[in-house]
C-alpha cells in the first residue's frame, strides 16, 4: 500500500439482513485530495461512511485508512481521522469553547489548540455564549472546527455546506483547501454539485449500493460522454456560412464532443472570423443526472 | 493533566445538568417534600410535632419511592436516543473511546447528580433535626438518615440504569418518554399494589420465600424493605415489608446485585443498538 494513499477501498459489500446497502465498492483518495462522494438519498453513503470510521465492519472487503488495515486495527487513537456528521446537532446549553473543550478533552488534546481554532474559525467572540445563540453558519464552523481538533490526515465531511449561505459556504471550501495542502486527504459527502465542483480532485458516484463511476471530473465526463456546448450570439450567421455544423446545433448551441471540440473552434476563429464564444464543459450536476437517468433506465428495463 | 474520557463524559452531565437547572430544579422538590413531610406531616393528625424517628423514616421513604425513581428516569432517558438524534452519538463512537467508557461517564455523572441531589435535599432536613429535634438521639439520627440516603441513591442509580434500557430500546425522544412513564407506572405503582396486595390477602400458597422473592425482583420493593426492616410500623402494610426475613446485608446485597445486572443489560444493548 502506497504511503500516499490516505484511504482506499477494495470490493465493499455490506448489508444489513436480507439488504444489499453497498455492492462491490472500490476507491482510492490520496493525501491531499479530496473525493466528492455523490449519490441519491439511501445510495449507500452514509454506511460507506460508517464503514470508512470503523462504526460497522463491511460484509466482505478491505478498507485501508493512513495506511492501517481497519479489520485489524487494535486502538483507533492511532488514526489522525476527522468527522463532521450530517445536522449534528450539538449540545445547547454548553457554550462554544464548552464544546471544543470536551470534543478536545475526549481526543486528549490540549485547550491551547480549542483556543487557536475558535480564533481561526471567527469565534472567539462567541466562545463563551451558549450554542442555542449561535447561527447555523457559526455551529457549523464550530463543527469543522471539532473535526479537526487532531489535525487530521483524513477528514469525512457529511454534508457541510447544508443551509449554509455561499460566504460560509466558501469559507469552509476554503479551510479544506487549507487541509489539502497540508496533505489531509479529505472525502466529502454532498448533495451540493454545483458547490463542491469545483474544490475536488475525484468525484464517488453511488446509486443503490452500487458506484455508477468514479475518477477525476475530466474522467467522468469523458466517461460519459456528454458534449461540450458551443454559444455565441452569432452562431446562426457561422452555420450559414458553414452548413456542416447543422447537425452539432441542438436548441441555440453546437454540442462537441472531445475529437470535435479543437476542429469546431478552428473553423469557427479561420473560416468565420468569430471570436466571441463561450465554451461550457459538462457540469458535474450534468453528469451526475446522466448517471442517475443511467442507473434509472437500467432498473425500469430489469 | 489528562482525564479519562469517563471523567469527561460524566463532567460533561454534570455541566449540562446544572446549565438546565435541573439540579436546581429537582433539589427543590426534594427538599420541598422532605421538609413538608418532617416537620408539617403531622398537621394531618390535628396537631403540630415532629414524628418519631422510624415513623418519620417510613414517611419518607413512602414518599421517596414514587419521586426518585421518576427523577432519576426523567434524568437519563434521554442518555442516548436524545444524543442519537443530535447527530451526536454517531460523533463520540466515532472518536477513540469505547462504548463502555460512554456508557459509564454517563452512568457516573447521572449518578453524582442525582446522590448531590438527594444527600442536599435529605441532608439539610438531617441538619434541621439535629438542630430542632431534642427528642431525637443524633447517632441513631445519623444512622438512620445515612442508611436513608444511601439507600435513596441506590434506588436512583437502578432506576438511571432502566432510564438508558428505555433510551436505548427507543427510536424517538417522544416515544422514549412515554415508555419512561410506563416502566414508572409498572415498577412503582402496579407491582407495588400487585405485592401489598398479595401480602395483605395472606393467601395460603404464598409462603415467605416467594413472598420474599417478590420483594427481591422489584428495587422500589427493596427500597421499602431496607428503610422499614425491624421497625415497628404498626399494622399496616408497610409492617409486612418490616417483617421481611431477609436481613439488611442481604438487601444491599440484592440491590447492588440489581445494579450489576442493569449495568451489563445497559452495556449489552449499547453495544448492539445499530447505527
Amino acid at each position: 500500500m502506497s504511503a500516499s494513499i490516505a484511504v482506499s477501498a477494495s470490493n465493499i459489500r455490506h448489508h444489513y439482513a436480507d439488504f444489499q446497502a453497498l455492492d462491490d465498492i472500490s476507491f482510492a483518495v490520496e493525501r491531499g485530495q479530496t473525493m466528492a462522494l455523490l449519490g441519491h438519498n439511501g445510495a449507500g453513503k452514509s454506511t460507506l461512511i460508517k464503514i470508512l470510521l470503523g462504526l460497522i465492519k463491511p460484509s466482505e472487503g478491505r478498507v485501508n485508512v493512513l495506511g492501517k488495515d481497519l479489520s485489524s486495527l487494535r486502538n483507533r487513537a492511532d488514526l489522525k481521522m476527522g468527522y463532521l456528521p450530517e445536522n449534528v446537532s450539538f449540545y445547547d446549553k454548553l457554550t462554544g469553547k464548552e464544546i471544543l473543550n470536551y470534543f478536545a478533552a475526549l481526543k486528549g488534546i490540549g485547550k491551547v489548540r480549542v483556543e487557536q481554532l475558535l480564533q481561526e474559525f471567527g469565534l472567539e467572540y462567541a466562545q463563551d455564549r451558549t450554542l442555542k445563540t449561535y447561527s447555523k453558519g457559526m455551529k457549523q464552523r464550530l463543527g469543522f472546527a471539532q473535526a479537526i481538533l487532531s489535525r487530521p490526515e483524513l477528514l469525512l465531511l457529511d454534508e457541510p455546506t447544508v443551509g449554509l449561505d455561499p460566504v460560509a459556504s466558501k469559507f469552509l471550501y476554503s479551510k479544506i483547501d487549507e487541509l489539502k495542502q497540508q496533505g489531509c486527504g479529505v472525502i466529502v459527502c454532498t448533495h451540493e454539485l454545483s458547490l463542491i465542483e469545483n474544490n475536488i480532485d475525484m468525484a464517488l458516484i453511488l446509486a443503490k449500493g452500487k458506484a455508477l463511476a468514479a475518477g477525476s471530473l475530466s474522467d467522468l465526463r469523458a466517461a460519459s460522454g456528454l458534449k461540450t456546448r458551443l454559444t455565441s450570439p452569432q452562431l446562426l450567421e457561422a452555420i450559414a456560412l458553414q452548413p456542416q455544423l447543422t447537425s452539432m446545433l441542438c436548441d441555440d448551441a453546437l454540442l462537441l464532443d472531445k475529437q470535435q471540440k479543437s476542429a469546431v473552434v478552428k473553423l469557427l476563429t479561420n473560416q468565420c472570423q468569430l471570436f466571441d464564444f463561450s465554451l461550457k464543459e459538462p457540469a458535474l450536476a450534468e453528469i451526475y443526472h446522466f448517471y442517475m437517468g443511467q442507473c434509472a433506465q437500467v432498473v425500469e428495463v430489469s | 493533566m489528562l482525564m479519562s474520557p469517563v471523567c469527561v463524559i460524566a463532567k460533561k452531565e454534570i455541566q449540562d445538568s446544572l446549565r438546565n437547572r435541573w439540579v436546581l430544579f429537582i433539589s427543590l422538590i426534594f427538599l420541598i417534600l422532605s421538609l413538608s413531610v418532617t416537620f408539617a406531616g403531622s398537621a394531618v393528625a390535628g396537631h403540630l410535632s415532629l414524628p418519631e424517628l422510624n415513623a418519620l423514616i417510613s414517611s419518607l421513604s413512602t414518599i421517596s419511592v414514587f419521586i426518585i425513581p421518576l427523577a432519576a428516569m426523567l434524568a437519563s432517558y434521554d442518555a442516548f436516543v436524545g444524543e442519537d438524534e443530535s447527530g451526536t452519538l454517531l460523533l463520540l463512537l466515532s472518536y477513540p473511546i469505547s462504548r463502555t467508557q460512554i456508557l459509564m461517564g454517563k452512568l457516573v455523572g447521572h449518578s453524582l447528580i442525582m446522590s448531590a441531589t438527594i444527600s442536599f435535599a435529605f441532608g439539610v432536613t438531617l441538619v434541621l433535626l439535629l438542630l430542632l429535634g431534642d427528642n431525637y438521639q443524633p447517632q441513631l439520627l445519623l444512622v438512620q438518615f445515612g442508611q436513608f440516603i444511601f439507600s435513596s441513591i441506590l434506588l436512583a442509580i437502578a432506576f438511571i440504569l432502566l432510564g438508558y434500557i428505555v433510551s436505548l430500546k427507543s427510536s424517538e425522544k417522544a416515544k422514549a418518554v412515554a415508555s419512561v412513564l410506563l416502566v414508572w407506572f409498572m415498577f412503582v405503582l402496579i407491582y407495588d399494589l400487585l405485592l401489598l396486595t398479595i401480602l395483605v390477602a395472606d393467601l395460603s400458597f404464598f409462603n415467605q420465600y416467594i413472598i420474599n422473592a417478590l420483594i427481591a425482583l422489584n428495587p422500589t420493593d427493596l427500597y421499602r424493605a431496607i428503610n422499614l426492616i425491624g421497625m415497628e410500623t404498626g399494622n399496616g402494610s408497610l409492617a409486612l415489608f418490616a417483617s421481611s426475613a431477609w436481613g439488611l446485608s442481604a438487601l444491599y446485597g440484592i440491590m447492588l446485585l440489581w445494579l450489576v445486572i442493569l449495568v451489563v443489560i445497559t452495556g449489552q444493548m449499547f453495544k448492539r443498538r445499530s447505527l
